[in-house]
């Protein structure tokens, strides 16, 4: 096991990050910027050290900071958290020629899953069914115009180096596709610093679901069943929960069956998650992986009781899994909701201020990860996440029911909150009969969906 | 009343008392203040007495290095760290170098402490209420192993931008660098030692007050 871990991240992943620590004994240091100085994280922390400016770029996104700081303290290990470096596998490789280690997968293998595209090849390869798409990269329009007659409109076009639904954009014709090429082009150039697109079929009415996956050094590997994410603004997802109401217990086991025996085949490790959109019919189809802890962790750890953090530190210290599929015991059901800093009123514009009042809500089966605290302020230079609020209960509508009370009691003063979305979702029929599907907000806009749960 | 009463001829010798002290003995005696770490220093020459002091309350070179967090624990944690908030963002904002001429200084310094004949307070140095209008401190550019200049040491005099010290992150050096016109002062941190960013590791004594300092020959105003 590792003497001492860096955390390079901050909110409330820094504090998930450091009670993993804690849990295994081993000693902690927070990174922080300037504008994170009064961070719970560094509240709570063993040893803390500032490793730039409020500017990421300068912080937290700054390699030879990280790493310096993981050095001056002693470090051997760097845990990135999500988001930042977690994915990236430049990082990784100078983590590893300074004598210390990357928490997550080795380089090699986040190189080798570095492009979506190749991955679902890669993938497919192993058993994984993949959404019909263009064969490589669009080479120019005209290239493009051929491969979309092949797959069928509407497509969706995708910057390879994309994430979290960026630069993507759905064309139904010809002309809509020829009229589009270049701008995504030129937004994935501009997002990513890479301009390469490719297309696949649009899908409509889809839910997202996602296999949780744990693989050891030594190739054993389990998952830890499904999470439901298709709650989503905007390819944004914000609550998730699991089991998926979409699939039947025979079709998760199944669905959760192919993707560890894939990735397990294709050489990964440590944690990791498979997303998969699933269609009106109920077939799945693997869009993506995502080589890092992921924010809805807590849900499969409310179902399975396995730390997922202590777990991923573990394997990356080269420990074995411990146990097998056998053991993993999937009980109940639970809901996440990600509390963030934005107007709901205002196209959730991101909002930062000080919290006045804080207080998180308590009870059975009644979980909240967050940095907030009386008296925090909360920086503008970051992305909206305050916290995530998780309930479990024994099905799915004492789990809901539990969610109710818990956001009730949730008080957020003096900083605007989304907490009307999750007022209103948890009184949507379409969601309380758990059909809903990606676009549920999107489609008749978020403003007009809180109205109507108001008026209900 | 004052200055405005006295001959010319006093005010002359005044002057040419004031730009003897501001060139040999005041920068020495700053410096060494700085780098002694000793609260007062008096000297005493002819019917002049000057007497540099350090504010009480806490300007004495802070000892946290880093790391030293780990030292907290309990219910106490956490009024410490807000407590080191503060103290931190000051060191993020040294002061600027001032335009005032070193006899302005010098005459700042004669009012509020070099002339100063009875056991009343005084304060030259005082910063309890924000920051010390006579000191600059050089801070971390960045995360690594701090090295001082060769040949920069306490006493020697640095203009702004000038290169003190380097930090090596990685092996690359990052550049330390005069915040101010002045001369150096104590080092607030051990060569070799780790660092991170905006921490202090330099004082460097200013020459001039910074404009916009408390100017002590107009009480009040």
């Amino acid at each position: 096991m590792f003497q001492k871990v860096l955390i390079a991240n901050r909110g409330e992943i820094a504090v998930r990050i450091l009670r993993a620590c804690r849990a295994l004994g081993v000693e902690a240091v927070v990174v922080y910027s300037q504008a994170d100085r009064d961070s719970l994280a560094v509240r709570l922390a063993d040893e803390a050290i500032c490793i730039g400016p409020p500017d990421a770029k300068r912080s937290y996104l700054s390699v030879p900071a990280v790493i310096s700081a993981a050095i001056v303290t002693g470090c051997d290990a760097i845990h990135p958290g999500y988001g930042f470096l977690s994915e990236d596998e430049t990082f990784a490789e100078v983590v590893r020629a300074h004598g210390l280690t990357f928490i997550g997968p080795p380089p090699q293998v986040l190189d080798r899953f570095a492009s979506k595209e190749a991955t679902r090849r890669l993938l497919g390869g192993y058993g994984l069914p993949t959404i019909p798409g263009s064969n490589g990269m669009i080479r120019d329009e005209l290239h493009a115009l051929e491969e979309a007659e092949r797959i069928g409109y509407p497509v969706l076009i995708k910057p390879s180096a994309g994430g979290g639904g960026k630069g993507m954009r759905m064309v139904r014709s010809a002309r809509e596709l020829d009229a589009s090429i270049k701008v995504c082009r030129s937004e994935a150039k501009a997002a990513f610093g890479d301009d390469s697109l490719y297309l696949e079929k649009w899908l409509d009415d889809t839910r997202h679901v996602e296999v949780q996956v744990v693989v050891d050094r030594f190739g054993n590997g389990v998952h830890l069943g499904e999470r439901d994410c298709s709650v989503q603004r905007r390819h944004q997802k914000i609550l998730e929960e699991a089991p998926t109401p979409a699939l039947s217990v025979a079709a998760r086991a199944e669905l959760a069956d192919r993707a560890i025996r894939a990735v397990v085949s294709a050489g990964y490790e440590n944690v990791g998650t498979l997303e998969f959109l699933v269609d009106r019919d109920g077939d799945f189809y693997f869009i993506e992986i995502n080589c890092r802890i992921q924010v809805e962790h807590p849900v499969t750890e409310m179902l399975t009781g396995i730390d997922l953090v202590a777990t991923q530190i573990r394997i990356a210290a080269g420990e074995p899994l411990g146990f097998s599929q056998a053991d993993v015991e999937v009980r109940g059901h639970a809901l996440e909701m990600r509390i963030n800093a934005e107007d709901v009123d205002h196209d959730f514009r991101p909002s930062a201020g000080v919290v006045e009042r804080y207080l998180a809500p308590g009870g059975p089966g009644v979980r909240m990860d967050s940095h907030l605290y009386a008296g925090y302020e909360v920086p503008p230079y970051y992305d909206s996440l305050l916290g995530k609020l998780v309930v479990w209960g024994r099905d799915r509508g004492s789990a809901i029911d539990r969610a109710r009370a818990a956001l009730d009691e949730l008080v957020v003063d003096g900083i605007v909150t989304n907490i009307p979305i999750h007022r209103a979702m948890l009184r949507n029929e379409v969601f309380l009969d758990g059909k809903m599907t990606t676009n549920l907000l999107d489609r008749v806009g978020s403003a007009a969906f809180v109205a109507a749960a108001e008026r209900r | 009343m004052g200055t405005d009463d006295r001959e010319a001829a006093e005010r002359l010798a005044d002057h040419a008392a004031i730009d003897s002290l501001a060139d040999q003995l005041i920068p020495a005696l700053i410096a060494k203040l700085g780098a002694s770490g000793l609260g007062e220093i008096e000297v005493r020459e002819g019917d002049w007495k000057v007497r540099l002091r350090r504010p009480a309350d806490g300007t004495t070179p802070p000892s946290r290095k880093v790391g030293d967090r780990g030292t907290r624990s309990g219910a106490g944690a956490v009024a410490p760290a807000a407590s080191s908030g503060t103290a931190a963002r000051q060191q993020l904002t040294p002061v600027g170098p001032g335009r005032q001429s070193v006899l302005e200084a010098v005459e700042a310094l004669a009012v509020g402490a070099v002339f100063e004949t009875d056991g009343a307070p005084s304060t030259p140095f005082d910063s309890s209420h924000g920051r010390d209008p006579f000191r600059a401190i050089a801070t971390s550019p960045a995360v690594g192993f701090y090295t001082p200049r060769t040949g920069v040491v306490p006493g020697s005099r640095v203009r702004t931008g000038d290169p003190i010290g380097a930090i090596d992150v990685l092996g690359v050096p990052t550049e330390v660098v005069a915040p101010a016109d002045g001369i150096v002062g104590a080092s607030l941190v051990e060569p070799g030692e780790a660092v991170e960013y905006g921490q202090e590791l330099v004082w460097v004594e200013l020459l001039s007050a910074p404009a916009g300092a408390a100017d002590p020959m107009t009480p009040g105003s």
